[in-house]
């Protein structure tokens, strides 16, 4: 199984390989007195890594051990908050999209309901003051807040 | 000839850059305490900032070498205590570290690895005083070809080096070049691998790759031991908290042959910390290991290692200020981190910009004095630190990373380039990569481009130029020799062995 993992990269990187040589080849170089231009570089990389992903399939080496279904399933959970942290950074502005993120990370890391938000609350508030009042850092407020100031 | 270090004593006496070295050194200790966070995350973490605060570029870099080395230091907490390593640096300080602790001597452990900590470092820092403008002034001969040649001898004492897979970590540092081809081409305004997204014209951004790679990936990593109990089920108590005299003079001949190999290997490009610990520590168990006790809680086992890793990181800053060639992933972050402020280090440092040369070798002898000052009485407070929940230290690390790139872009594309880049850095440790390559690959493969280009136009296009000089053609060979020996050797060897 383990094996199986680096033979598919090696496939995979083969295809980058050629991704990035192809992409290099269609660039349109205007004319320069450099006689190397922009594709002799990235054409040399896609070589070299065609070459080593070659080597990795001949020669597959170790892997750390997969995330199994339930690991998987936080990995997702993790990835997905700070998606909805990222969309929601500027629209709800960074206290209550901080709360809302923190509150999450630290549920899915094993803090009970209350602990949870706790330190959502607090990390939210506290670093908003640290980062904007004495770092100067401007950070989004939000569209529900602006009114209210 | 030490000018430069008397100018960079005035510019790291300022009261700005004390306090920036206090600031890096409590810092650094902090996040290298922390557990899974090494120095390359810490100084990720922390970069923006330096940015933040607007600092000049020597005292940005004051603060950030601060960190890193306070980082150092702070490895070997939760090796010694909890026998996990921070980092890989860290590892062989598990072996004899935490049978101390174990033994009820977690406290002498702690101050003696501190003070060995000391000693390395200063070893090192000043053989980085001597050393560093010799090789500067040899450097300045240096033309775009052997710049070039030097980069390839880099990436294949990289490969040989760092990581147990030398041919991931040779893909990794291709990659690596690869993502940093991204973007507009700075001679002939081509752009390249831009897919039309405005965003990437620029090439993509340091911070966000530095902070994607190491944080983002980070916490995508820990969430695999967020139910295994840490340091919650206690730490060892600290024992008697000082070290006594006649243990440290014991280890004094260990402190300083660790140190010493810590600095060389240091100096190697590729080589870090950890091949400086694991040479220090079976060269030490080879030596002076006469009742076969290490492993079992030896001081000599700790000292070695301890003096040895914090060595190379002075070390490594050699061939970084000197050559702009970086000895380790974290000294290749820092050297992006200059860059950031269109200072490209090389030989020219010395005698152009002295009070970012000199500064950063003046406020490391600062900062060593600061780390060892607050280590000695401040270790119960920083083995606290061990005991922070990953659910604290998860939204934390999650909060300083979005601000950071946010404040830096006040765009979301780079956000979402950040969660993108830290999933990337996830697979890749997932499939046993080493990060350290890709950031060296990112971080020299401009370079290594423009260098190349250069010596061609020079030639009018004839690649003789590359190997034409003694210094380029000296470096290709043992560029060769580096990649072929350790696979030809054992082969001789063996048939030697069948022969006789």
């Amino acid at each position: 199984m383990k094996l199986a993992a680096d033979r598919l990269l090696g496939i995979v990187l083969i295809g980058l390989a050629a991704f990035v040589a192809v992409q290099a080849m269609q660039l349109e170089v205007p004319f320069s007195y450099d006689p190397v231009g922009p594709r002799a570089f990235p054409l040399g990389l896609a070589i070299i890594l065609a070459v080593l992903s070659c080597v990795l399939i001949v020669k597959p080496g170790s892997n750390e051990t997969w995330p199994g279904r339930q690991l998987g399933m936080k990995l997702l959970l993790v990835l997905a908050t700070l998606l909805v942290y990222a969309l929601l950074f500027t629209k709800l502005g960074f206290i209550i999209t901080s709360l809302l993120a923190v509150t999450s990370l630290s549920r899915i890391f094993g803090a009970s309901w209350g602990k949870a938000l706790l330190t959502g609350g607090l990390m939210a508030v506290v670093s908003y003051f640290l980062f904007t009042h004495a770092l100067g850092i401007s950070l989004p407020s939000g569209y529900w807040v602006e009114p209210l100031l | 000839m030490f000018d430069f270090l008397i100018h960079g004593f005035d510019v790291a006496l300022s009261p700005l850059n004390i306090g920036l070295a206090v600031l890096g050194a409590l810092l650094g200790t902090l996040f290298g305490s922390l557990p899974g966070i090494g120095p390359i995350n810490g100084i990720a973490i922390l970069m923006p900032l330096a940015y933040t605060l607007g600092l000049p570029a020597e005292s940005a870099l004051i603060l950030l070498a601060a960190i890193y080395t306070g980082a150092e230091y702070g490895g070997r907490m939760s090796s010694i205590l909890l026998n996990v390593p921070g980092d890989a640096g860290a590892v062989m300080t598990t072996l004899d570290g935490h049978p101390l602790a174990k033994k009820g001597l977690a406290g002498p452990a702690l101050g003696l690895s501190a003070i060995s900590s000391f000693v390395g470092a200063t070893i090192a820092i000043i053989g980085l005083t001597l050393f560093a403008p010799l090789l500067a002034e040899v450097a300045v001969m240096f033309g775009p070809a052997e710049f070039f040649a030097l980069m390839v001898f880099a990436f294949a004492s990289m490969s040989v080096m760092m990581g147990k897979d030398p041919i991931k970590t040779a893909i990794g540092a291709v990659l690596g070049v690869l993502i940093g081809t991204v973007g507009v081409d700075s001679s002939t305004g081509v752009l390249r691998y831009t897919f039309d997204l405005p965003e990437l014209y620029d090439g993509i951004d340091f911070v966000v790759m530095i902070i994607g790679l190491f944080a983002i990936s980070e916490i995508l990593l820990m969430l695999e031991h967020a139910n295994r109990k840490d340091g919650n089920d206690g730490l060892p108590p600290l024992g008697r908290v000082f070290v006594s005299l006649k243990e440290v003079v014991a280890c004094k001949w260990t402190m300083g042959r660790s140190g010493l190999i810590g600095f060389i290997i240091g100096i190697l490009p590729g080589t870090g910390a950890s091949v400086a610990g694991a040479v220090a520590y079976t060269t030490e168990k080879r030596l002076s290991d006469k009742d076969n006790s290490f492993g079992t809680g030896n001081m000599r086992g700790l000292a070695a290692p301890e003096a040895a890793n914090n060595a190379s990181a002075a070390g490594s800053f050699v061939p970084m200020l000197t050559l702009g060639i970086p000895g380790s992933g974290t000294t290749a972050v820092l050297l992006g981190a200059l860059m950031l402020y269109n200072i490209t280090p090389g030989p020219m440092m010395f005698s152009e910009r002295p009070e970012v040369a000199g500064g950063l070798i003046a406020s490391l002898y600062i900062g060593n004095i600061v780390l060892l000052a607050l280590n000695l009485p401040l270790a119960g407070v920083f083995a606290r630190v061990l005991t922070i929940p990953r659910w604290v230290l998860v939204p934390g690390i999650a909060i300083l990373a979005f601000v950071g790139v946010f404040q830096l872009h006040s765009n979301l594309a780079a956000i979402y380039l950040m969660l993108i880049i830290g999933i990337f850095g996830y697979l890749l440790r997932k499939l046993g990569f080493s990060l350290a390559p890709v950031i060296l690959g990112y971080v020299l493969g401009g370079l290594m481009e423009q260098n190349l280009r250069r010596a061609l136009s020079i030639s009018g296009g004839d690649l003789g130029i590359l190997w034409q000089s003694g210094i380029s053609l000296g470096l290709w060979i043992a560029a060769f020799a580096l990649l072929v020996l350790p696979w030809l050797l054992p082969k001789l060897l063996q048939a030697k062995t069948r022969k006789a």
